[in-house]
């Protein structure tokens, strides 16, 4: 009695269970056979109840055996009704080849009748749908294949592949569709799913329905929704994958993810329960069953050991209902025995949970009305976030400590330009020239109490005619005193002794200032071409300097005084490289004068970098870090950026003030952008850092540019 | 049609878009919770997709992208169990993706093999910025020993940034769509997990004891919010007060508060400093700016840290950091201020700060909230009982001569807990085992003789008051008041007679005992200087022996025992008694006492150098 099998079917309300009659009678008086019958449920009686019954015979033969393969309820197309349809098999004597014989139950006699029948050499293996049409789908090998009243026999899908999904679009005139991997004619191509509209014998762009890396993974597909034609085919899909997944797509497009609680989908039904919207009920191979609401996408229910699940009308109450039919050891005796009538709505009848449980049911659909409520509230609220205004940007704190050591920045750039108020005579060491590019740069090196008032100025050699003045600019750089090796300007703050008092420090920075070390350059630099078409070959160099006591006085202009200090003559050989930029490694007087030069000669930019909420960084280090940028060994807080890329060489300094704040010093020949200074400066100061690009305060003070 | 990986990253784009610009917004409302709920759902709902099919090298760049954009917004969240969770599982599909995935639990097995994996292909990155989040997520649960083995990894990160990523942002410069956009540059959140590493690894090293001097300096170099860069100097300050260099470590604790004006932790610890270094005055300036600073209104949160996305609190909550972090609250800070003041002889400056925090009490009961409780600082309440702090506000005035004044706060108090005194109080000795008193009967003990200390106290004051007003009768009324009161607690144990001079003792009750005894001491001197000034000299001797009795070191009641003694013509006996006294030198105003415990000197005073010449003229004893 075991091995009877029953497949059921809801239509209009009621449950038709089919069972084939086992083996037929050892002396075969008994024919094979296929009984069916219909229940519906009584409310009152809180049971199913029997309808109708029947039975079909099938084979005319004695002995053979006979099986149902599948049973779903379809359209007729011809009838224009929704019909039961039984899919029966029976295996002839001699084995070669398979009777397949679909059957409808029709019509107010209830009988079985017939509707195609059909012989394979092989037997159905794998899913076998029973969809519009009727059609019959199942696929062999490679090949999907399909027979229905109007296709008269069976037809093969004319594309191969490994994997075929079958489905029907529910538009007006209904439309089957086969999905299945589309072999890529090259193999750099990317696979796309391939479509085939049974009725239209059309291929099509499957993406529409299924995205292509869903197809393989794919258990079972449903559509829930469409619309448009062909290529505008607009849709809603839900497709149980492997992953656990249960995937509503729109249009091809993934527009939700819901995780299952159970391996291996077999079927997903669509329960539409009225107005609390629609519940998707997956089955799984198991006997495992969840239900998801369409809306929240979120697995309300899940339940283990069902033998089927059908969606019906089954109370007649104008909405549709899940019915689980529960599995067990009595259900091959009494196959409705065991169940559950809900739609987790309110509505909950079983025979399994005494009435008094309902609640749970009542509770759990005001939990998922609930749910429903609560996402409508969060999109509203998105609504009005759209609206609002942005709020005005909150004043930025001002720092309240960088005045002692702003200043002391300050002091370090300002000492490379401005001169001191005291002076006497100063004592000349060198005088040297250098081409650099286009210009003539004349530097002096000489000891002096002061730079102040202190310029170089060219005239031309008395010899030819009366001396006259060269059109040239001066600029004055302190020079480090003599007796350290290593020429160094007063170091960064940044690294500061932690140990130490700030007393203790500072005193010993005086000290090592003594003025009576001071050595400065003063530069005087001129067009070159001028100089030459003149022919003017030599010069003579005439030191400015203020007289001593004079600049005392407040207001007063100081007297200046005029020293010759030496000639100079250009030679066309001076032009060639110059061991600077040959070589910055080098420690030597000629490189220190190439230094010079460039720093008279290139535009000077100064920046102020302020950070006032996040701190800069080592970004000393990050430059120094930086492809191109090599150190300066005479003067090693300067980098030269001499890449091929660039027309002239160009010297950066970096100077940090404080941990939030840092001066960049750019001598470089042409005009400086923002962009430019972005490309070469570090991402710390620029870019992706936005509240610090607000802060940034490019201030390009002081900039030296070529006086003509 | 766009394919499924162009629309997911367009998707990816719009939300880490819509999560910045929000995010922007919403900071400026403190209400980013709810945008980062959102955010963090959104991303994952997109990431569910993602993951729902088998991973795939096009789409492995986008995948861990959205995992770390959900991962970040989770961060923000502080659902670090979720978070990891997600990048655990990246971590998987990647290894999938290369076809090596063992299932290894061991989360620094997975990421190196992870890494591995993925080296040299453009992955390695995004692989290396779920690294980062993965360190974020050990930090915030102070598992440090995984990042110690990831040190390298990160600095990594850091280095690889320059090429690779500046040439990533020029492309999404150029707005190429199909390069999915990150919420936060993992080099920003590097950035800040470095900093917030170092700062807990410091305060952990401090807290085992370790000299970290070296590793805080680095990190007080790096890139990082100001709010940062003051606790590493915090740190340095704290560890240099380990090594005993009470005064670099003031150094750091001022470098701080430079940094950062709002470093209140850094004022509350050179506070400490000071008192250890018994620098009174600075500990009382050091605690009045502590104190204005916490009255500073809740700044909108300054440090854009990591974009705003992510707060360093949430990487900073290791326990040993917590402690060093935390601060009193304002009025704590403001009771030890004035406290301080009035035991310091800076009684005017003490009475201010006590009727200040008299009032804060009292528009704070009004209000029923603690202003403090939206500072960022883990806030420590040390403030006495109420009573208390009105006796000591009222022993304030009454040094200040504001008798008046005095008499209404210590009024004050009597209303508020004379019905609540207990008719008797039968105290335990706590050593003496052999008793078994259940705990409820000792602590209503505690509890009644508290009440009746307070009760005594308050009148005791009024008694100075009316001294100090010459009322002598109303204060030997007051002096009996309070007397009466002590006389109600009776220990069972004869043998255990309370110790005055042990107000160390572990035990509140020891406290309470020898503030019981002084008070007795107190009293009845007050009451025999009061006899003595209405010339009852008999009741004024018997007072003031009795007084002494007490409280043998009573300086006032010595003198005036003296001087009782000088007038009864017994001046031998007076001249030993002056003596006596004078043996002992006046102890100046205690904090481990409560200041109306102790002799206030409010009372009419004897000039000990009359009373030495007097002692001259009777010659040698």
């Amino acid at each position: 009695l075991s091995s009877i099998i029953f497949k059921a079917l809801s239509h209009g309300g009621k449950v038709v269970l089919f069972t084939c009659k086992p083996d037929p009678g050892a002396d075969g008086s008994e024919r094979s056979g296929l009984t069916f019958r219909t229940f519906y449920f009584e409310r009152e009686g809180n049971a199913f109840v029997k309808a109708t019954e029947g039975a079909a015979a099938i084979s005319r033969k004695l002995a053979a055996r006979m099986d149902v393969v599948t049973c779903e309820s379809a359209l007729d197309v011809q009838r224009r009704v929704k019909t039961p349809f039984v899919l029966v098999t029976k295996r002839s004597e001699k084995g070669g080849s398979f009777q397949y014989s679909l059957l409808t139950l029709a019509g107010s006699p209830n009988r079985l009748e017939p509707c195609i029948e059909f012989k394979l050499p092989y037997q159905m293996k794998g899913k076998v749908r029973i969809l519009q049409g009727p059609t019959v789908l199942w696929c062999h090998g490679n090949s999907a294949f399909y027979t229905s009243p109007l296709a008269a026999g069976v037809r093969e899908v004319p594309v191969q592949t490994t994997r075929w999904l079958f489905g029907e679009l529910p538009i007006h005139k209904g439309q089957l569709f086969a999905l299945g991997l589309s072999e890529p004619l090259l193999t750099n191509q990317p696979q796309s799913t391939l479509g085939y509209f049974l009725e239209l014998g059309q291929v099509f762009d499957g993406s529409l329905i299924l995205p292509r890396p869903y197809l393989c993974i794919t258990q079972c597909v449903r559509v829930l929704r469409a619309d448009g034609e062909g290529d505008a085919l607009r849709c809603a899909v839900v497709a149980a994958t492997s992953q656990k997944q249960l995937v509503l797509f729109e249009n091809g497009t993934v527009r939700d993810t819901c995780e299952l609680p159970f391996e291996q989908a077999d079927d997903v039904q669509v329960v539409n329960t009225g107005r609390s919207g629609c519940l998707l009920l997956v089955l799984f191979k198991q006997g495992h069953v969840c239900a998801v609401w369409k809306e929240t996408f979120q697995v309300r229910i899940s339940m283990k050991a069902i033998h089927s699940a059908h969606v019906g009308d089954f109370l007649g109450c104008g909405t549709e209902q899940a019915l689980l039919l529960f599995g067990g050891p009595g259900f091959s005796r009494e196959p409705l025995e065991k169940f559950l009538i809900t739609d987790l709505c309110g509505i909950s009848y079983s025979t399994s949970l005494p009435p008094q449980e309902n609640s749970l049911f009542t509770l759990q659909a005001l939990e998922s009305r609930l749910q429903k409520s609560q996402l409508r509230l969060c999109l509203k609220s998105k609504q009005r976030r759209l609206g609002s205004k942005r709020p005005p940007l909150p004043e930025g704190l001002v720092a309240l400590w960088d005045s002692d050591e702003g200043s002391d920045g300050e002091t370090l750039d300002d000492k490379m330009h401005e001169t001191p108020a005291t002076s006497s005579k100063p004592k000349a060491d060198k005088l040297w020239h250098r081409i650099t590019g286009d210009q003539l740069v004349v530097g002096l090196i000489l000891s002096a109490e002061s730079a102040s008032g202190v310029s170089l100025s060219l005239l031309t050699e008395p010899g030819q005619s009366s001396p006259a003045v060269i059109q040239s600019r001066s600029q004055v750089f302190w020079l480090p005193a003599r007796g350290p090796p290593t020429p160094t300007l007063p170091a960064s703050s940044s690294g500061r002794a932690f140990s130490e008092p700030a007393a203790k420090r500072s005193k010993r920075r005086v000290a090592g200032d003594d003025p009576e070390a001071r050595r400065l350059a003063v530069t005087a630099a001129t067009e070159l071409a001028p100089l030459l078409t003149s022919g003017c070959v030599k010069c003579r160099a005439m030191l400015h300097y203020a007289e001593e006591g004079e600049a005392l006085v407040p207001e007063s202009r100081p007297a200046t005084a005029v020293q010759h200090c030496g000639n100079v003559s250009v030679d066309v050989h001076d032009l060639c490289q110059t061991p600077l930029l040959q070589n910055p490694q080098i420690r030597s007087d000629e490189v220190r004068e190439d230094l010079l030069s460039l720093l008279t000669v290139l535009d000077h930019w100064l920046f102020r970098i302020d950070s006032p909420d996040y701190s800069l960084g080592d970004v000393d280090g990050w430059i120094k870090r930086r492809e191109g940028f090599k150190k300066i060994e005479v003067s090693p807080e300067h980098l030269l950026l001499d890449s091929p890329g660039c027309s002239a060489p160009m010297l950066l300094r970096w100077h940090q003030i404080n941990p939030f704040q840092g001066n960049l010093s750019i001598h470089s020949r042409h005009f400086f952008s923002i962009r430019t200074l972005e490309k070469i400066s570090s991402p710390q100061l620029m870019g992706t850092r936005e509240p610090l690009r607000n802060t940034l305060t490019l201030r390009p003070s002081t900039k030296f540019s070529r006086r003509m | 049609m766009m394919s499924l990986l162009a629309k997911w990253t367009r998707e990816n784009n719009e939300l880490a878009f819509n999560c910045k610009q929000q995010n922007d917004e919403l900071n400026r409302d403190h209400n980013n919770l709810f945008s980062h709920r959102r955010c963090s759902s959104d991303f994952h709902k997109l990431l569910r997709k993602l993951q729902g099919i088998p991973p795939h090298s096009d789409h492995a760049q986008l995948e861990l992208s959205v995992v770390y954009n959900a991962c970040v917004c989770l961060t923000a969240l502080s659902h670090f169990e979720e978070a990891e969770l997600l990048l655990t599982q990246a971590a998987h599909r990647v290894l999938e993706l290369a076809g090596e995935d063992r299932g290894t639990s061991d989360p620094s097995v997975l990421w190196r093999a992870a890494l591995k994996s993925v080296a040299g292909t453009a992955l390695h990155r995004h692989v290396l910025s779920l690294l980062c989040l993965q360190w974020g997520i050990w930090l915030a649960k102070s598992c440090l020993n995984p990042i110690k083995e990831f040190q390298e990894e990160m600095s990594l990160l850091e280095r690889q940034g320059g090429a690779v990523w500046d040439d990533c942002r020029t492309e999404a410069k150029e707005k190429i769509p199909n390069i999915p956009r990150l919420v936060l540059d993992p080099r920003r959140l590097a950035e800040l997990l470095k900093i917030c590493t170092a700062i807990v690894q410091g305060a952990e090293r401090l807290n085992e004891g370790w000299n970290t001097l070296s590793a805080l300096q680095a990190a007080a170099a790096l890139p990082a919010p100001r709010a940062l860069i003051a606790y590493t100097h915090l740190l340095s300050g704290s560890c240099l007060a380990h090594m005993n260099r009470p005064q670099m470590a003031l150094q750091c604790f001022r470098r701080a508060l430079e940094t950062d004006p709002r470093c209140a932790c850094a004022l509350y610890q050179s506070t400490l400093l000071y008192r250890q270094l018994g620098n009174v005055q600075a500990e009382i300036q050091a605690l009045r700016i502590l104190h204005s600073t916490l009255l500073l209104p809740p700044t909108t949160e300054p440090a854009p840290a990591a974009g705003r996305l992510l707060s360093p609190s949430l990487f900073l909550c290791s326990q040993s950091l917590g402690s060093l972090l935390s601060v009193p609250s304002a009025l704590s800070v403001l009771h030890s201020l004035a406290l301080k003041c009035v035991i310091h002889d800076r009684v005017s400056e003490g009475v201010e700060n006590y009727l200040d925090l008299l009032a804060a009490l009292r528009s704070e009961d009004q209000h029923g909230v603690t202003a403090n409780t939206l500072t960022a600082h883990a806030v420590v309440s040390t403030l006495p009982k109420l009573p208390r702090l009105y006796l000591e506000a009222a022993a304030a005035l009454l040094m200040a001569r504001r008798p008046a004044d005095c008499m209404a706060l210590c009024d004050e108090v009597i209303g508020t807990i004379l019905d609540l005194l207990p008719d008797k109080v039968l105290l335990e000795d706590p050593e003496d085992g052999s008793v078994a008193e259940s705990r409820e009967e000792r602590e209503e003990a505690e509890s009644g003789l508290v009440k009746l200390l307070w009760a005594a106290a308050a009148y005791l004051l009024l008694g100075h008051c009316y001294a100090q007003q010459e009322d002598w009768k109303q204060a030997v009324t007051h002096y009996t008041r309070c007397f009466n009161l002590l006389v109600k607690v009776h220990c069972k144990n004869n043998a255990f007679s309370p110790q005055v001079s042990a107000p160390d003792k572990e035990s509140n009750q020891g406290v309470d005992l020898c503030v019981l005894q002084r008070l007795k001491g107190i009293s009845l001197a007050g009451r025999g200087i009061s006899f003595a000034q209405m010339d009852r000299l008999r009741e004024a001797l018997r007072d003031l022996h009795l007084g002494l009795q007490a409280l043998p070191e009573g300086v006032s009641a010595g003198q005036w025992c003296g001087e009782v003694l000088w007038r009864l013509d017994r001046r031998r006996e007076a001249a030993a008694c002056w003596e006596k006294t004078w043996s002992h030198t006046c102890p100046p105003l205690a904090e481990a006492l409560p200041v109306y415990a102790q002799e206030l000197q409010s009372g009419p005073l004897l000039d000990p150098t009359e009373l030495r010449s007097r002692l001259k003229e009777l010659g040698p004893l």
